[in-house]
């Protein structure tokens, strides 16, 4: 569980289905881009923009041609689809990002540490 | 703390520092503990009543925000330190536990109600199967069947067993010479007829194709040489008539790509007939238009190429 360190990563991804896909980080997958490519690899990290890391990649090209990568890196906007493994179980996976989000968020206890959400004094 | 043996890294990290003041509030800035001290200080002074603590000496008084009422002088004081412990029984811990309402993707999905990402809500909640068009960069590119399982404001959506038709997009010369129609004016027309002529191409059977066989072979012989549009348009009426029965078995709900009249759905169905069929004749050169289909199990849409998104009953 990597939760992004920025708080503005945090909200986008918690109030979206990237979270969905961060809770892929460590699965092969493969990730169909929009110029009709592929990319077969482990997903190493998502970021909020869906920016997605993959590592020991087998790549097709729009053309067909294949080509092993160590490291790839997909902007967010490229992206088409994200096959999902059959093990992974989706509203569960959510589930457990947004836990982590929350623990991250709350860490310290109620009345310690810096708080994320100002508490409403007005 | 203000021994000397005191070990302020160790202080830092340590799980079990004591804090000299437990009930202490932080604050993330200057700014929050000016703005503390100056709403703690006020009420005091306009109840004219003699000063709480002698930690607001030095202060200086400013204005404040209007209305400190009574409750919010409570609230408050149950943040003040020396004060602490026989305020907090009286304000009670409850009335501070997490008064927002968790706001996560999985409690944004109801939210939509009334607007057609509710539609789609429904969908997750009532198990309809939907079809997903995907876009490519002019178009579409096919259709993805499925139930959705999860879906955000952008239209991500997580869909499970799914079946997507498609077909990869035409580029180059091709893109300008398709076989059946060439010319410009044509090419906003042509784009709705490669949607429905796509989805005729693999909502039909095979001897519903086998039976226009002669008629389109040679029509698309003869497209290949790259005849003019009016010669097209001919043959396309000469098909009309007997596409028109044909029509209504394979024309289903794609139809509705656009708002169109009964006269270009039949010369459309009869072209895209016509059409598909070339592209299986044409299988010795190379195929660019053929229509793909494939069974995934999960899948991850992003929102920005999904077309429309269309419920099947």
């Amino acid at each position: 569980m990597e939760v992004s360190h920025s708080v503005k990563e945090r909200t986008i991804a918690e109030n979206s289905l990237v979270i969905l896909l961060q809770g892929l980080c460590g699965r092969v997958t493969t990730v169909e881009l929009r110029d009709e490519s592929a990319a077969a690899g482990r997903v190493t990290s998502v970021d909020a923009f869906m920016n997605v890391r993959l590592a020991e990649v087998t790549f097709t090209d729009r053309q067909g041609a294949v080509s092993h990568l160590d490291e790839l890196f997909v902007t967010g906007r490229n992206i088409r689809y994200v096959h999902i493994p059959d093990e992974v179980d989706i509203q569960a996976t959510i589930e457990e990002q947004l836990q982590a989000i929350h623990r991250v968020r709350y860490f310290g206890g109620r009345d310690k540490g810096r708080r994320e959400f100002l508490h409403a004094k007005h | 703390v203000s021994s000397s043996r005191f070990d302020p890294l160790l202080a830092l990290y340590s799980p079990r520092t004591p804090l000299p003041f437990p009930a202490a509030p932080c604050f993330n800035n200057l700014a929050e503990y000016e703005s503390f001290q100056r709403g703690l200080r006020r009420p005091p002074g306009r109840r004219a009543a003699p000063a709480r603590r002698g930690a607001a000496a030095g202060r200086a008084s400013r204005r404040g925000p209007p209305a400190a009422d009574p409750e919010r002088i409570q609230r408050l004081r149950s943040l003040m330190v020396n004060a602490g412990p026989e305020q907090e029984g009286a304000e009670g811990g409850t009335a501070r536990r997490r008064r927002r309402a968790p706001r996560n993707v999985l409690t944004r999905m109801p939210l939509h109600e009334g607007s057609p990402l509710g539609e789609l809500h429904r969908c997750v909640r009532d198990g309809v199967r939907i079809n997903v068009h995907i876009r490519t960069f002019k178009g579409l590119r096919g259709v993805c069947t499925g139930f959705l399982v999860a879906f955000d404001k952008f239209w991500n959506m997580a869909l499970t067993d799914v079946d997507e038709t498609y077909r990869k997009p035409v580029m180059g010369k091709a893109f300008y010479a398709e076989p059946q129609l060439s010319l410009t004016r044509l090419f906003d027309r042509l784009k709705l007829q490669e949607s429905s002529g796509k989805k005729g191409a693999d909502s039909k059977t095979v001897s519903e194709e086998l039976a226009l066989t002669n008629d389109s072979q040679t029509l698309s012989l003869r497209a290949g040489s790259g005849r003019g549009k009016a010669e097209e348009e001919r043959e396309r009426q000469k098909h009309w008539g007997r596409a028109g029965e044909k029509k209504t078995p394979g024309d289903r709900s794609e139809a509705d790509v656009g708002s169109r009249t009964a006269h270009t759905k039949g010369a459309s169905a009869g072209g895209a007939r016509a059409r598909s069929q070339s592209r299986r004749r044409r299988r010795p050169k190379v195929d660019y238009q053929q229509v793909f289909t494939r069974h995934i199990n999960q899948i991850f849409i992003r929102g920005e190429n999904v077309l429309l998104v269309h419920l099947a009953h």
